[in-house]
């Protein structure tokens, strides 16, 4: 019989796609039930989100000022003293979960399942190694189950839920050792999040400076999609690294994903596999990205997006 | 102030690894190995905040077979001033790695723990914050930047949303990430003072470490292999293709 | 354009397994050149070639150098590069720790310079030159010289230049003409003209150490009147401060063909100071004592743009699909042709290898074993050898550059594809430090004299009849036998024949020259197929195993060829009346 637990990401006001993804993971484990714990200082607004996923048992609703900010040596002792209600944590893989979930086992004592990509049984799971060069299937030992969920491996789960919202209390000590200071965002505005979003416009070297990025921007904001970068364009400073799409960078899984002047590097490449439909714009006929590319274009990306922007009225 | 700082032994990021066809893993036999790429950050950062005159002594450590002590090696010709090898021929995952990493910082009381965020073999990214949890210390994972005064680290990180920056009481663990610096090269005259540093072995018993539960590996397959689509000639042709998937 | 990795599986495989390094720090003065300082050493050179020098590559070459009144501008990052390298001990590896080096093996320093070159071959002879300086004043410099100059020059602080050729003397430096007056204050004044000096003017270094061969107004006339000179750039005053900037001027920089990189230097001395290195008139003699390091490195330059072309064939090949092939394979390399190119130039690379370390290990024991018969005998193996290491290497480095754009097919003909670099920049390593004809003719002349080639004729037959019982490597050790009848009896024809006309020998030299290094590439790689017939559950070794059947397959037989013609004799080749030419 499992009982799964998952930590929802949000920033105090808006649910991070990220957990629907682990909602549909969860389900994957032929779980008796799926609860997802809220830690927020008002976390009412994001438990409501949470309960419209479809597959949500109940949602647990920790306020706390001290969870004002998700900081992870905080809320894992909060989160292990829920655990023993559960079979299974679950928490995405981003940097949230990668930061929070082995904090959560090395505190239960049990070892920690990073990236789950498949779930096979309710302890046998597929994983990545090596960059997403090879899949290992893992087994849990006894006892509870901690793991971070490839969220580009997983759909969202589909809102038409309508779980309970249970407030409760933690006691849990919890430490004063941490400080959260502050946090710079590079200003996304309203475009959507990297990895939520069901569309990405990727720009790579190939775009050739900050200046030029803007090509990218103005066209991921009429396609409503949002913006990612391969290294390459990371480290010659066109674009700050929350953008960067790889294996070092985010792991994304869009519907449609656009890439202008990205060669196609096997990192980058490791960040993209899952996504839907991939469409390569590059120069160079020989560019990896073309191996992979649904439909590949050989052109220059500032011949292409004018004509895009126009055929696309 | 001390500095322990954390090296893998793990096969070259230039490798193009090959998954054995009988499921039993991943070929090593032969493969160049070298100390994995995160930790060589790890061990940069705690040389830095040695000669900006934060830290006294920088400790790396390894955990692994006898061949490991040449990634101790690369951290003393690096820099740092003596090493300790845990010595084991087992497998060891995270959380014992914490355990013995753990024992560690009990005997030698290092202000800060420095480690690569994951080791590129397993891709865990995981024995920082179990260290952390274990010790009930701070953790700032994903650094991007260090900043230490006095007692407290103001540490950058990179998260989703762009850059986080967290105060945490020393002592901590900090793992690191891509960008929080650039590794320097060695210079030939360190190798061969290396070779005159101390290397300390013990093993897991010497540290009263036993292993922790840990998981399974069943078996270790090839990804699946996404195909080559098709190439367009025109942007029209490509709008088509997407309005015809209903993309767009 | 593929990046250069250096080729760290194979060179570790030659040093541990056919040159045995270990056995080298057993040696006095050798004692840290233990197994893992080697592999320390061989990997962290090559990360910092790989990252900060093998980049500059084909932007060194595109740039080039250019000139500007007597400044040199090298390419864009050489500098900086080149400081890194010289500030992270590289420059020093080999060198004397009297001096401030590590006192490593040359076998190792020939390790890095491969990679070094096979990284950035222009680039390496920035470092490169300053070796035959520092070894010119460390044999033959008196104690000041040494105190004043040595340390500098093992630091990369100062670079060096060897000024020999004159427009009118080249490869016969009996022609030289630069002259020296003695100023009786200690110093001679220097005046003349060298060309194609590399290195000869750059911005890399406060200081540029000119080593000169010149000529007394009353020496004797030619070879026997020439005298070496040290001519600092700028002069050293007691304190070891930098002085007066002395008139050793560039005048101009040569357009070239390759090596664009390296600036190659026409010299002016205006009655520059200079200072004796040594007795007077013995300047020539000392300048062959350093020779063999010089045509050593020279080879590894072959084998490194070698190595490089066939990086990038192999990357090439595996990616680019086209047709179908008879194995039903879609990429190139499933070609026949393609991968009989693609084996030609691994086969070729990596005997090169194996002769290029093993022949440097015989340069360390010549030079610390403490036996002196083991010396002598080393030291012989080295004379014998370095026709080989640098003729043949550097032929097999235009062979291998050559096949390498073919791989590529027209791709390989575009400049983009980095691949026509290696041709252009391989070329030079024929002709200078000894064109290859002039390699050869010295192992046909003075070494075949010498009986050097025919005694190691005797070791290469003892080796087949150790082996002669082992069936698995009867592949390689029975064509090996012919191969071997075939150069014995080839060697007492060039004896004979050169008593019946010196012509014979001489127009035949290249050709034995070739013929002679490939039976050598087989004695080495009957040793590596032994070494790999032991460890086939390692894709290396079988790579390695393959590699050697087709080495004995397909490239030792070109030796019949060779056989054949030499055989004919000189007439053939001087029969035509220059007129009909």
């Amino acid at each position: 019989m499992s009982k799964v637990l998952i930590i929802a990401e949000h920033d105090g006001a808006n649910l991070n796609g990220s957990t629907a993804r682990a909602v549909t993971c969860a389900q994957g484990i032929g779980a008796d039930s799926v609860d997802v714990a809220v830690f927020a200082s008002d976390g009412s607004a994001v438990a409501g989100q949470v309960a419209a996923l479809s597959g949500v048992s109940t949602v647990l609703q920790i306020d706390n000022a001290a969870n004002e900010q998700a900081v992870a040596a905080i809320l894992a002792p909060q989160v292990q003293a829920l655990a023993s209600d559960y079979s299974h944590v679950l928490v995405p893989s981003t940097t949230f979960g990668k930061d929070l979930a082995p904090r959560v086992a090395a505190l239960l004592g049990v070892p920690q399942i990073s990236d789950i990509m498949r779930v096979e049984s309710a302890t046998v799971f597929d994983r990545p190694i090596y960059a997403g060069n090879a899949v290992t299937t893992v087994e849990a030992p006894a006892g509870i189950v901690v793991g971070t969920v490839r969220t580009a491996s997983f759909s969202a789960a589909d809102a038409g839920g309508s779980a309970t919202v249970e407030k409760r209390e933690v006691s849990a000590e919890l430490p004063s050792h941490t400080r959260f200071v502050k946090l710079e965002t590079s200003g996304g505005g309203d475009r959507p999040d990297l990895q939520a979003a069901a569309k990405v416009v990727s720009g790579g070297r190939g775009v050739g400076s900050e200046e030029n990025f803007k090509v990218i921007y103005d066209f991921a904001d009429k396609l409503g999609a949002g913006v990612g970068a391969s290294r390459a364009a990371v480290d010659a400073g066109f674009i700050p690294n929350d953008h960067q799409v790889g294996q070092t960078g985010k792991i994304i899984a869009p519907e449609l994903y656009i890439a202008f002047g990205i060669s196609g590097a096997i990192q980058h490449l490791a960040g993209i596999k899952d996504a839907g439909t991939i469409v390569a714009v590059n120069k160079d006929p020989d560019a990896p990205i073309f191996e992979v590319a649904d439909f590949g274009l050989v052109a220059d990306l500032f011949e292409v997006i004018p004509e895009l922007e126009k055929a696309l009225g | 102030m001390k500095i322990l700082v954390g090296v893998k032994r793990v096969v070259d990021y230039n490798v193009r690894i090959q998954v054995n066809p009988d499921g039993s893993g991943v070929a090593t036999n032969g493969v160049k190995m070298s100390m994995n790429p995160f930790d060589e950050i790890a061990v940069e950062e705690a040389l830095r905040l040695k000669e900006a005159g934060k830290a006294e002594e920088v400790i790396a450590v390894t955990i692994g077979p006898k061949a490991s002590q040449e990634q101790l090696r690369t951290a003393l010709a690096m820099g740092a001033d003596r090493a300790i090898h845990v010595e084991t021929d087992e497998e060891i995952q995270p959380l014992t790695g914490a355990r013995i990493l753990k024992a560690l910082t009990d005997k030698e009381s290092p202000k800060i723990v420095m480690l690569g965020k994951q080791a590129i073999d397993d891709d865990n990214n995981q024995t920082a914050q179990m260290l952390a949890a274990l010790s009930n210390w701070p953790q700032a994972t994903f650094a991007s930047k260090v900043e230490v005064e006095g007692d407290v680290a103001n540490v950058t990180r990179e998260v989703d949303a762009g850059l986080e920056t967290l105060a945490v009481d020393l002592p901590a663990v900090i793992s690191a990430d891509l960008r929080l610096n650039e590794p320097r090269y060695v210079k030939l005259p360190d190798i061969m003072k290396a070779k005159r540093k101390p290397i300390e072995t013990v093993t897991l018993a010497d540290l009263a470490v036993e292993q922790a539960a840990a998981v399974k590996v069943l078996k270790t397959s090839a990804p699946a292999q996404r195909e080559a689509g098709i190439k367009v000639e025109s942007v029209d042709e490509l709008v088509a293709a997407l309005k015809e998937k209903g993309l767009i | 354009m593929p990046e250069y990795k250096a080729p760290q599986r194979d060179m570790m495989f030659v040093l541990d397994e056919i040159v045995n390094v270990a056995e080298l720090a057993e040696l006095p003065g050798f004692e840290d050149a233990t197994p893992d300082i080697v592999q320390g050493v061989i990997d962290e050179a090559a990360k910092i070639i790989e990252n900060t020098i093998a980049p500059l590559n084909e932007s060194g070459d595109e740039e080039g150098c250019s000139f500007d009144n007597g400044v040199v501008i090298p390419p864009k990052g050489f500098k900086e590069a080149y400081q890194l390298y010289a500030e992270s001990g590289w420059t020093g590896l080999d060198k004397s720790i009297d001096f401030g080096g590590q006192g490593l093996p040359y076998t190792l320093a020939t390790a890095v310079s491969e990679m070094l070159s096979g990284g950035n071959d222009a680039f390496s002879l920035y470092p490169g030159l300053t070796n035959g300086a520092y070894e010119a004043l460390l044999e033959h410099g008196d104690e000041a010289l040494q105190q004043r100059y040595l340390e500098k020059l093992t630091t990369g602080e100062w670079t060096g230049t060897m000024c020999l050729t004159e427009p009118q003397a080249g490869s016969d430096l009996s022609q030289v003409r630069t002259k020296a007056v003695d100023n009786g204050d200690g110093s001679y004044a220097i005046e003349g003209t060298k060309i194609f000096i590399t290195a000869g003017e750059h911005d890399f270094t406060d200081n540029i150490i000119h080593l000169v061969l010149a000529r007394l107004p009353d020496a004797p006339a030619g070879v026997k009147g020439i005298s070496l000179f040290v001519v600092p750039k700028f002069l050293i005053n007691s304190d070891g401060s930098l002085g007066e900037r002395n008139p050793a001027i560039c005048a101009s920089i040569e357009h070239k063909m390759g090596i664009n990189a390296s600036c190659t230097c026409v010299m002016s001395f205006e009655n520059a100071a200079g200072y004796l290195v040594g007795n007077l008139n013995e300047g020539l003699r000392y300048m062959f004592t350093m020779m063999n390091s010089a045509r050593l490195m020279v080879g590894l330059q072959g084998m490194g743009v070698a190595e490089r072309a066939t990086q990038g064939a192999i990357e090439y090949a595996k990616e680019r699909k086209q047709g179908k092939a008879i194995n039903g394979g879609t990429m190139i390399v499933d070609h026949p042709d393609v991968r009989r190119m693609i084996m030609t130039m691994k086969a070729l690379t990596e005997g090169c290898r194996m002769v290029a370390y093993d022949t440097a290990k015989q340069f360390d024991l010549s030079k610390v074993h403490p036996d002196e018969a083991v010396r002598v005998a080393a030291g012989k193996q080295v004379d014998l050898m370095i026709p080989i290491c640098k003729a043949f290497a550097t032929d097999v480095g235009c062979e291998v550059a050559s096949l390498g754009v073919q791989v590529l097919g027209g791709a390989g003909y575009i400049r983009e594809s980095g691949m026509e670099q290696h041709m252009r920049d391989a070329k030079i390593f024929c002709i200078y430090e000894g064109t290859n004809g002039i390699q050869s003719l010295d192992l046909v002349g003075r070494k075949m004299k010498m009986g050097l080639p025919q005694n190691f004729i005797n070791t290469m037959q003892e080796q087949l009849d150790a082996e002669s019982e082992n069936s698995d490597l009867a592949f390689i050790t029975e064509p090996m036998k012919m191969a071997l009848d075939l150069l014995s009896v080839t060697t007492e024809w060039m004896v004979e024949a050169a008593q019946e006309d010196p012509q014979n020998p001489a127009a035949a030299a290249v050709e034995y020259m070739t013929m002679y290094s490939l039976v050598v590439h087989g004695h080495y790689w009957i040793k590596a197929a032994k070494a790999a017939l032991a460890k086939q559950d390692d894709d290396f070794y079988k790579g390695k195993l393959v590699t050697a059947k087709f080495f004995a397959a397909r490239v030792l037989p070109r030796v019949y060829g060779l056989g054949g013609g030499i055989m004919s004799g000189a007439e053939s080749v001087m029969a035509s009346e220059i007129d009909w030419l």
